[in-house]
């Protein structure tokens, strides 16, 4: 357990490390790049994806996953769409397309914890099924029609602060899954789940209710992307953001997070957002296709888990060989 | 469980009943019954269902998926997930294509050979993360799923090969009819029924069973778990690569975004087949026929002339009610085992009940 808890220290320190390079190295690549504007333009960009993460890895740390935030969110944004069309106001279009969000993470939490089947499965099946919902009501048509004000979400920043509103967002509801988390019983649970869910279940933790609830709320965080990405894009369609759940899967991972549940925090998911953020935004400056970003970002994806792999490699050879000195043999057989 | 059924046959081996009782047992034959049931009900709404070319375009438009399903079957029965496909497919397809497109002339044979090469070699990066570097599949394809479909765009640069420069005896692949049956479904079937006998029959086959039911167990009794991983992996991409080949042929026009959709289409054909997502469970004949049978759901939604728009959310329902019904017939067997196993005083009636628990687990 130490020396998963020492992996864990110097992982956080990585991506860290990781962060302040692409920072030198983009610097040094471009002088757009450490501008404030530059900055601010890179952070709107992440933000649907950097909240999904944070959902994300409550449900990858319980031992579940959830591959249909993609669909969940071009679900919603149709939903949104579609109310706008019925010359819904924009204040009534926003809590509808919340409703569908917290619908579909509810539907998906039903499957997997009181039908007790597998997430993976479940969430392939609602991939398909909620991206084909949006396609039902929105067949091939888009929406632009948006206020000024709600635009401002997704491009508008506080003012006096180069930080878009989204930042804002994202930072507040990363303090309370932080604290939630890593200073809460609740979130102690969820390592506990995902560690070893009988054990968990017989401790008294309601495991049903806890996942269920997680997915929930994986819906609900869906729909506040889809609204900072519609209004981001300012447009909303069907197809609006098909094959997201791979950022935010791969920014899970980056950030450390064990895919078999169990183990995981939430400021090493933070950097790693960040990290695949301005990697890209770098790459993108440096003249690199987004063809070419889509390589280095799943490099960076492998690496990283060849580099988590390797050290926990060359720590196992570590012990073995020190376990098979004649000394400490002959230490053990005392 | 194996040795309850071979009590019952024992018991009753000349009833019909019991009989029927056997085959319903099987997936498979559930799950053809299950597909003349879909076509049934497709066909009594839209006769054209039944026509000749209709049924030849169904049953073509299932083949490619047919046989990637089956390298994801047993990816899938390790205990392993293989998100790369789509990717992979799209590079082999690219590359035999522009390689025919510049030699014309060139040998079928050896297009066969680059594609399946290419796959070969894509196959092995994912079997070298999941085997040697041990990093769990689901990421570790996640991550090659990214490389190797951003190669391809890299190396397409956005060009497209179209069916005017292929060689017509390339798309001629996809045309001709051995016995009246196209080749492509000769190409499945012997595909499927080869590596269906391999993971019956073999050594490999079974410690890839023994794999994906528990590692650990075998782990125990000497299985080397790098070794079936690699396999299923290579295979699975070997397979890809094949199938790469074949979809320059039937759509003629090659770019290096196709089959975007692949990896599930596969993986769902699979899950429909009856292959537990935990491993270990079920069998490549399956997901053929899972392939088949979304094929038909989407031929039949836009025969009955259901909105276009609605194929994907029924692919997506077909998905739910399928595993929802396995997992409850699973569980069944399983409640049923577990009583009889605390009533040993009675062997007879325990063997009844589970013959009632509908599928061997």
């Amino acid at each position: 357990m130490i020396a998963l808890r020492k992996i864990f220290a110097r992982w956080e320190f990585f991506l860290l490390a990781v962060l302040v390079a692409t920072f030198l190295i983009g610097g040094h690549i471009s002088q757009y790049f450490l501008t404030t504007s530059n900055v601010t333009v890179t952070l709107e960009g992440i933000a649907p994806i950097a909240l999904l993460a944070l959902t994300m890895t409550l449900i990858v740390i319980t031992g579940e996953i959830d591959i249909s935030v993609g669909s969940m969110v071009g679900l919603c944004a149709s939903a949104i769409a579609v109310a706008l069309e019925e010359k819904a106001s924009i204040e009534v279009a926003m809590p509808i397309g919340i409703v569908v969000g917290f619908a579909a993470g509810a539907f998906n939490g039903l499957m997997v914890s009181y039908a007790m089947l597998p997430s993976l499965v479940v969430t392939i099946g609602t991939l398909a099924l909620y991206r084909g919902l949006a396609q039902v009501i929105l067949e091939e048509r888009g929406i632009s029609t948006f206020p000024d004000w709600y635009q401002q979400i997704g491009f508008g920043t506080v003012p006096g602060t180069p930080a878009p509103w989204s930042s804002l967002i994202f930072l507040i509801l990363f303090a309370g899954f932080a604290v939630y988390l890593h200073r809460t019983h609740w979130g102690r649970a969820l390592y506990a789940i995902g560690n070893n869910r009988e054990a968990a279940r017989f401790s008294g933790i309601d495991v049903k209710r806890t996942v269920f609830w997680l997915f929930v709320a994986s819906g609900a965080m869906s729909a506040l992307a889809a609204i900072l990405l519609t209004a981001y894009l300012a447009s909303a369609r069907s197809d609006t953001a098909t094959g997201l759940e791979l950022p935010v899967i791969t920014a899970v991972v980056l950030g450390g997070v064990n895919i078999f549940g169990g183990s995981g925090t939430m400021i090493s998911v933070f950097m790693a957002v960040l990290v695949l953020a301005f990697v890209q935004n770098s790459l993108g400056l440096a003249g690199v296709t987004p063809e070419e970003q889509q390589i280095a970002t799943g490099a960076v994806l492998v690496a990283t888990l060849v580099v988590f792999s390797g050290s926990g490699f060359i720590m196992k050879l570590r012990e073995t060989v020190a376990q098979s000195r004649p000394d400490a043999i002959r230490e053990q057989l005392k | 469980m194996t040795q309850s059924t071979a009590t019952l046959a024992a018991a009753s081996p000349y009833s019909a009943r019991a009989l029927v009782a056997r085959i319903l047992r099987v997936r498979e034959v559930v799950l053809v019954l299950a597909l003349l049931l879909i076509c049934a009900l497709v066909a009594l709404r839209a006769p054209r269902f039944l026509n000749a070319t209709n049924l030849d375009q169904v049953i073509l438009s299932a083949t490619l998926v047919c046989i990637v399903a089956v390298g994801q079957a047993l990816v899938i029965i390790a205990r392993q997930i293989d998100l790369s496909v789509g990717a992979i497919v799209a590079m082999s397809a690219f590359v035999s294509a522009e390689w025919l497109a510049a030699n014309p002339t060139g040998s079928l044979l050896f297009v066969f050979l680059i594609g399946c090469l290419i796959g070969l070699a894509m196959g092995a990066g994912n079997a070298l993360l999941v085997a040697v570097f041990k990093i769990p599949a689901i990421v570790a394809t996640l991550g090659t799923l990214a490389i190797y479909r951003g190669a391809v765009l890299v190396y397409a640069g956005g060009r497209q090969i179209s069916a005017t420069v292929l060689p017509d005896y390339y798309e001629g692949i996809a045309r001709a009819y051995i016995a009246r049956v196209p080749f492509l479904v000769w190409l499945a079937l012997i595909t499927t029924v080869s590596v269906g006998l391999l993971a019956r029959y073999s050594q490999i086959g079974r410690n890839i069973y023994a794999l994906g039911s528990n590692p650990e167990s075998a782990h125990f009794l000497g299985i080397s778990g790098g070794r079936a991983v690699t396999f299923v992996f290579v295979l699975s991409g070997f397979l890809s690569g094949l199938v790469g080949v074949l979809w320059g042929a039937r759509f003629g026009t090659v770019d290096a975004v196709i089959a975007p959709q692949l990896n599930l289409q596969s993986i769902s054909a699979v899950v429909i087949g009856g292959v537990s997502i935990f491993g270990g469970s079920g069998s490549v004949y399956g997901a053929a026929i899972g392939a088949v049978i979304f094929a038909v759901l989407q031929n039949g939604v836009l025969l009955i002339g259901i909105n276009q728009f609605w194929v994907q959310a029924v692919v997506g329902a077909a998905i739910l009610m399928t595993v929802f019904f396995y997992s409850s017939v699973a569980r069944r067997a399983e409640r049923i085992q577990r009583e009889a196993r605390r009533r040993p005083e009675h062997p007879q009636t325990a063997t009844k009940t589970i013959t009632k628990a509908g599928f061997l687990k």
